[in-house]
């Protein structure tokens, strides 16, 4: 969810919230001033009523402005002064409560005058409250709307230019890349989080990059001083091997001390190769047929392909030339072709080759599982039943980066695909 | 043969000049490109080694300086594999072969057989010993004046061993040979394994029984 959603979601909530609270006590404010203003106003017709009394008046000549209905009935004798309120629902048109009805307030009194006694009452009829809440609650959807209009214009404005330098630092983030950019530059903004925003990630970028950096020449440092080293080993044990008068176990001691040597010295040319590429030491380019290069490698691989009785489907429709260093490429496809023989099942299985303009794919069949994609192209994962698969992925994928095109890997049934967008 | 190891890392120029020493050849050495270019001024070598790496400057220096002396002579780079860009930057430069460390000590003699028997026009190019005469201009094998046929592959291993005719080979130094970088192959062992035989076959039925044998677990020796 984006920032600003976000926001607006919770403004928006609070705003709804606010405005029902908001609506609901002026609704019951309105209520209880009305109500007050009710019994007022039938107060001061008890005043009015008495007082035209009083004066000799007749009830009937009572204006009907002092309230709605007047009833005065002559009493034998007073025998309360309090005013006793009364509220009851008039029907305008039948006798059953409902939409129409009238909330009706009704005072009743007596009163002496003039040494007669009446029993008074007087009624009025109120604004009925369902309606005042109508007219609220069309006046709070009404202001919802606008604030909500204005707000979401608000936030198209703030996120254009207030968070402007925000998102312009996210965008720089998403692109940065530890082998390729330089220091990130940001634009000067002029507010205070995003000025430190900034600063700290270019900060820590800085660290990331020297780290990486020194992280990286030490890797290409060990394994380039480490070749010397591995030379005078492996030419040592190669000559130790030409002893004669050895036991049992030293023979095997040498063996064995000779192929792990060898496993040594595989690696560290890996790595050299690797550090190799990512430094571009191989500048130079020729223009390769990309069908040359698979038939010169399945030729090749002739005697392992025929070992494993792999039957190899190609499907070529057109030659594709691509600008390449030749070294790499060599060492590309031999590695693609080396893995989909070496990982396919023992006896009959297939190597479906297919290229045309745009990408090349290979499918093998195998008994390994799929391979986890998280791990495909880690240098060194281990996969169970060998060490080396990769450290050969990772040289694939090395190479295709340098070249900028695009792997991909998908299996189905026992099919493991590789597909490269060229 | 005379050769020059120019290569200033003491135990490893010592290993070469034993292993090659073994297979009658005349060595000297220099560990500088100074004292690399004394030795040359000074002696005719049918090939020199050459690291690149030099404590006081480049191995390129003294390739140049043979190409300009004295152009018959057969240069092999010996180099770490960051000094040069590939093989094919070693070969513009002049060198007879490249070759990186760590390198087998077979493969390295290999190589010297090689460059001679290219540089030496018109001279010694075959190889012989009792009964069997390869002859590497016509890919030629005589055993007991006999034609043998054989494949391609079985007579590179063929002439790899007699390259290094009194040594153990390993069966990897033999793989890789044969496959280059195609030797990690799960299957290699067994591919060097079936053509040796094939080999021994091949000598054995014309009545040379004495050569190739099996040195268990480690590779193989061309004769005793």
């Amino acid at each position: 969810m984006k920032l600003l959603t976000k926001t607006n979601i919770y403004t928006s909530v609070t705003t709804i919230v606010l405005f029902a609270v908001g609506v609901f006590v002026v609704f019951k404010v309105i209520v209880v001033k009305l109500d007050s203003e009710q019994d007022e106003q039938l107060l001061s017709a008890k005043e009015i009523i008495i007082k035209s009394l009083k004066e000799g008046k007749l009830p009937e000549l009572f204006s009907s402005n002092i309230g709605e209905k007047i009833t005065i009935k002559e009493i034998y004798k007073q025998t309360t002064s309090a005013n006793s309120y009364k509220e009851y629902y008039e029907n305008t048109v039948g006798e059953e409560e409902d939409e129409e009805s009238l909330i009706v307030k009704e005072l009743s009194f007596q009163c002496s005058v003039n040494d007669k006694s009446y029993a008074i009452t007087v009624s009025k009829s109120l604004v009925e409250g369902k309606e005042i809440g109508e007219y609220l609650l069309g006046i709070m959807v009404v202001f919802l709307f606008i604030s909500m209009v204005v707000l979401f214009l608000l936030y198209r404005f703030i996120s254009a230019y207030v968070f402007s330098p925000f998102y312009e630092t996210l965008t720089k983030i998403k692109t940065w890349n530890i082998k390729k950019n330089d220091s990130l530059v940001f634009q000067d903004t002029n507010i205070e989080e995003f000025q430190l925003l900034n600063k700290t990630i270019q900060n820590l970028t800085q660290q990331i990059k020297s780290d990486y950096r020194n992280l990286k020449e030490f890797t290409e440092n060990v394994s380039h001083e480490a070749q010397t080293p591995l030379s005078i080993i492996s030419t040592k044990i190669e000559l130790l091997m030409q002893e004669k008068n050895y036991s049992i176990k030293q023979h095997e001691s040498v063996q064995q001390i000779f192929q792990a040597t060898q496993r040594l010295y595989k690696l560290n040319q890996v790595l050299i190769l690797m550090s190799r590429i990512e430094n571009k030491q191989f500048v130079a380019t020729d223009t390769i047929n990309l069908i040359d290069c698979i038939e010169v490698k399945l030729e090749e691989l002739e005697d392992f392909i025929e070992a494993k009785q792999i039957t190899i489907i190609k499907e070529f429709n057109t030659n594709v030339f691509k600008d390449l260093n030749p070294v790499l490429s060599d060492i590309l496809f031999n590695n693609i072709f080396i893995n989909a023989i070496k990982y396919n099942i023992e006896i009959g299985g297939t190597i479906k080759i297919i290229l045309n303009t745009e990408s090349f794919s290979i499918e093998n069949t195998s008994n390994r599982n799929k391979i986890d994609k998280r791990f495909l192209f880690e240098r060194f994962t281990k996969s169970s039943t060998s060490g080396s698969l990769g450290v050969g992925l990772s040289l694939i994928k090395k190479i295709i980066d340098y070249f900028n095109w695009q792997i991909a890997y998908t299996h189905k049934d026992g099919v493991h695909k590789f597909k490269i967008y060229l | 043969m005379r050769i020059l190891i120019i290569e200033d890392e003491k135990p490893l120029r010592e290993d070469i000049i034993y292993y090659l020493s073994e297979n009658g050849h005349k060595c000297d050495f220099a560990s500088s490109v100074k004292s690399g270019l004394e030795k040359l001024s000074e002696n005719k070598y049918s090939c020199a080694l050459v690291d690149i790496g030099l404590p006081d400057g480049s191995g390129i220096e003294i390739i140049e300086y043979i190409k300009d002396k004295n152009p018959e002579m057969g240069v092999i780079i010996i180099t770490a594999a960051n000094s040069l860009e590939d093989k094919l930057t070693g070969l513009k430069i002049g060198a007879d072969d490249y070759l990186t460390k760590p390198f087998h000590l077979s493969e390295l003699s290999a190589r010297i057989y090689s460059v001679i028997r290219r540089r030496n026009f018109g001279g010694r190019n075959t190889l012989v010993f009792d009964g069997l005469e390869i002859d590497t201009k016509e890919k030629k094998v005589l055993a007991n004046g006999i034609h043998l046929v054989f494949t391609k592959k079985e007579y590179d291993i063929l002439l790899y061993l007699a390259s290094n005719p009194t040594h153990l080979i390993t069966k990897e130094a033999l793989a890789e040979n044969i496959w280059g970088d195609k030797a990690e192959m799960a299957t290699t062992f067994d591919f060097v394994y079936s053509q040796i035989k094939n080999l021994k076959k091949k000598l054995n039925e014309a009545g040379l029984t004495n050569f190739i044998k099996v040195v268990y677990g480690l590779g193989y020796k061309f004769k005793d």
